[in-house]
């Protein structure tokens, strides 16, 4: 087997829930090696989010945690303890990256801050990825995924219908925004550590890099300099048509044809019915002050057709229109799995379980999960004996309550 | 005197168009790689034409969208229909790292610029191929546009309101997000070649890279079979509450509050002054099997209050709240302000315009945050002084609509 990308990079892992273990992820599923440290006794609280089998919770059946930990190694540690803490510092002491998401005033208190841990590691690269950041006014707020993705903007911009709740994703996706930012900006402080002239505290607000990237890239600079803005419509475009989510037969499907050879292709999949050669619905713009007339009649006829033949055809014809897949559809769609996208992996509770692959495929050097997460503790052993202590050492780290 | 960039002595050809190959480039290019959009007069890029424009004169140096998104990227300018154009690129990647593109599977091939010919000229480029759903597979061919590509992920199944029909993002959250994640892509591609000295072609499938959002979800489907519909803003995997959006004073204001732990739920009531109703909802499980009447109770709550000064009250209850900012909020908001995230610059045509800096803030380097780029602002450099055309020649091509 090919060896993995980023093999020969040590990484440590203080991370829980979503961001930090996702960041860490990223690097562990291209050869990292990756030794993902949790609190003694109840672990990454991720453990305790579920989706359990059957709803029954269980420390090593969370789903999420499973997804999320994948070739990591695991380490149990209390590294608010001065033994704990000491641990700590000799398992960073030779590695080429930290990924953490605690609070910054956590991080003080346990005396395991960047200026801390550069001392023991100058050429240490930190990754740390937080909800708003290690600065400005809200560094000490506390802040999940929600709080983090309705401070950047988007939802009041492009997700709801106007005068209802801006709406997050049905996910954690300012988390997962943040951890795939700390790994692009951290990888190359680690690609360019000498140039650099050694390590550096990578610094991510998973709320700011969205409001930046995403909502800012698209209106800041529009609204700096017009004083005018836009917010959410609760139409996929508001304007130009067709160019939204619509019900049909067995669900919903993307309807999207803007350019006349798009429109002129949905008109000859539905049947060239005569509306569609109206004045009114001549140009996408056009369509677009019109689109309550026009919608209802697109309805009739997706109404009657399923989405996955909805796509096919018109797919077919020049038109870029999508099902909306549910998620078990998604994960049964024969594109991925003829792709590998979908892969197994041996867990001691769960068996044999299916979870995603890579987000991107390396011919030279193949990504993606191969190990299940870890147990809690699974590793101590081998871990602390590589840092050089006795079994004896270790056993009583563990009575005391330190791993 | 600030440190060398972590990315110093990368050269990257970016092929990459609209948003999300863009981002590849900025990215890399915040971070020190020298990037070239390769670009064309000829075919201009439709983003470049979106508005609104600079000083609201229309054109496709003065799109300031486009100038966000694109910053960081140089431009070349580039006819690729002609053969001598394609020869020209052929040199220019042989003196790069990287080379990105974000077309339909076979579009650079069409060009004569395939990875085969690439490495010909450069045996270990790193190439980044980003279509929509991957180089190979049935649906490779796939037509999408970039807020519409979540269709195919399950991610816009589980967006919008409980028990109502799915809600569009109305635009493209994935282009950045793949952008970013492409940018960590080339990285590891580099780091394996100054392992190995092997180049290789990343297969980037824009509907797998935005899909790793949908694993909480996905795990669920594979564990209980459960393929559900949109869930508002509720905990997503049902194991918090309250985890809502709820209303206050003013016209669309709105305050974000997720309640994860024993000690925040204390502090939520003691921030509500202690409200009799708390006592229906003493433990986690309560709250979660009753979000509902619970949301109803907190909202009846919050129409009264400020959402900043109600956010900075829960705060101080080791609550986590946040006011819901819209786009003017954004550029206002003091905590933005504070750590620079939207900066003016002078665009190179000389007019000012505010995008986004460093979206990621590192102790050691100071991002390069070039802003533009102006259609083909590097051709001279590129051309003459990397290239060595004589001015003679490089005018005849620029003549001839070559370097156009």
């Amino acid at each position: 087997m090919p060896e993995g990308a980023l093999e020969g990079t040590k990484i440590v892992e203080l991370g829980r829930l979503v961001s930090a273990p996702y960041c860490a992820k990223l690097f562990a599923d291209y050869g990292a090696d990756v030794v993902k440290v949790e609190p003694p006794r109840t672990g990454d609280l991720a453990r305790h989010w579920g989706p359990f089998p059957n709803d029954a919770p269980h420390i090593e059946k969370s789903g999420l945690f499973f997804y999320l930990n994948t070739n990591k190694r695991g380490a149990t540690l209390d590294v608010s303890t001065p033994a704990g803490r000491d641990l700590f510092l000799k398992l960073i002491a030779d590695a080429d990256v930290v990924i953490e998401n605690n609070a910054p005033q956590q991080m003080r208190d346990w005396g395991l801050d960047y200026p801390s841990l550069a001392k023991v590691n100058p050429n240490l690269v930190m990754i740390s990825i937080t909800a708003y950041g290690q600065t400005g006014p809200y560094a000490d707020w506390n802040g999940y995924d929600l709080n983090a993705f309705h401070l950047s903007g988007t939802s009041s911009r492009y997700c709801g219908r106007p005068g209802e709740t801006p709406l997050e994703h049905g996910t954690f996706s300012a988390e997962f925004f943040g951890a795939t930012a700390g790994a692009a900006w951290g990888l190359a402080a680690v690609v360019g550590r000498d140039l650099v002239g050694g390590g550096q505290h990578v610094d991510v607000s998973c709320a700011e890099a969205i409001a930046a990237t995403f909502v800012g890239a698209q209106n800041i600079g529009g609204y700096a300099q017009d004083d005018h803005f836009e917010k959410r419509t609760g139409v996929g475009m508001p304007l130009g048509a067709p160019a939204t989510i619509l019900p049909c037969r067995d669900g919903h499907v993307w309807m999207l044809a803007l350019e006349a050879g798009q429109w002129n292709g949905l008109a000859e999949v539905m049947g060239n019915p005569d509306w569609m050669q109206l004045e009114m619905f001549q140009d996408m713009f056009v369509r677009a002050q019109n689109a309550d007339a026009m919608y209802p009649l697109i309805e009739q006829w997706t109404a009657e057709h399923d989405k996955q033949e909805i796509m096919d055809r018109c797919q077919a014809a020049g038109v870029p229109v999508t099902a909306v897949y549910t998620v078990g559809e998604a994960a049964e769609a024969p594109h991925l799995k003829e792709r590998g996208y979908i892969t197994e992996l041996d867990h001691p509770e769960f068996g044999s379980v299916r979870t995603l692959g890579a987000p991107f495929k390396l011919p030279e050097s193949p990504g993606g999960p191969t190990s299940a997460a870890p147990t809690l503790g699974q590793h101590n052993d081998e871990i602390y004996g590589g840092l050089g202590l006795s079994a004896k050492e270790i056993t009583d780290l563990a009575e005391k309550g330190v791993i | 005197m600030p440190n060398s960039l972590p990315l110093g002595g990368i050269r990257v050809a970016n092929f990459g168009w609209v948003w999300a190959g863009p981002v590849v480039g900025q990215t890399l290019g915040f971070l020190g790689a020298e990037v070239y959009k390769v670009e064309s007069n000829a075919r201009i890029d439709l983003n470049r034409m979106l508005p609104p424009f600079a000083e609201g004169e229309p054109g496709p140096d003065r799109s300031l969208q486009n100038h966000a998104g694109w910053a960081g990227n140089g431009s070349i300018t580039l006819n690729l229909k002609t053969d001598e154009a394609r020869e020209l690129a052929l040199q220019f990647v042989a003196t790069c790292d990287v080379v990105i593109e974000n077309f339909g599977p076979g579009a650079m091939a069409n060009l004569k610029l395939s990875y085969e010919e690439l490495r010909k000229v450069k045996p270990d480029i790193v190439m980044l191929s980003m279509p929509a759903a991957g180089l190979d597979g049935p649906l490779k061919d796939i037509r999408t546009y970039g807020l519409s590509l979540t269709s195919i992920t399950g991610l816009d199944s589980i967006t919008g309101y409980p028990g109502g029909p799915p809600i569009p993002v109305e635009n493209a959250f994935a282009d950045p997000y793949n952008g970013i994640m492409g940018a960590f892509a080339v990285l590891v591609a580099l780091r394996y070649r100054s392992r190995t000295g092997k180049g290789q072609h990343i297969d980037y499938s824009q509907q797998e890279g935005v899909m790793q959002m949908v694993g909480p979800a996905f795990m669920d489907y594979v564990l209980n079979g459960r393929s559900g519909g949109p869930i508002g803003n509720k905990h997503p995997l049902a194991a918090a509450a309250p985890h809502g959006v709820f209303p206050c004073k003013g016209d669309d204001r709105w305050i974000s509050i997720a309640v994860v732990t024993g000690a925040e739920w204390n502090g939520l009531v003691a921030g509500m002054d202690n409200p009799g109703w708390v006592s229906e909802f003493a433990d986690a499980a309560s709250r979660v099997e009753n979000v509902d009447a619970l949301h109803e109770r907190i909202a009846a709550w919050t129409e009264g209050f400020d959402d900043y000064e109600l956010a900075n009250r829960l705060q101080g209850h080791g609550v986590a709240a946040t006011p819901v900012l819209n786009v003017a909020d954004l550029l206002n908001d003091p905590h933005y302000k504070d750590r620079g995230t939207f900066i003016e610059v002078m665009h190179p045509l000389g007019f000012k315009e505010t995008i986004y800096g460093a979206y990621v803030k590192t102790s050691a380097t100071e991002a390069n945050v070039s802003p533009g780029p102006a259609l083909g602002q590097d051709n001279d450099y590129v051309f003459k002084e990397l290239l060595g055309l004589s001015a003679e020649r490089y005018e005849q091509l620029k003549a001839d609509e070559i370097i156009h």
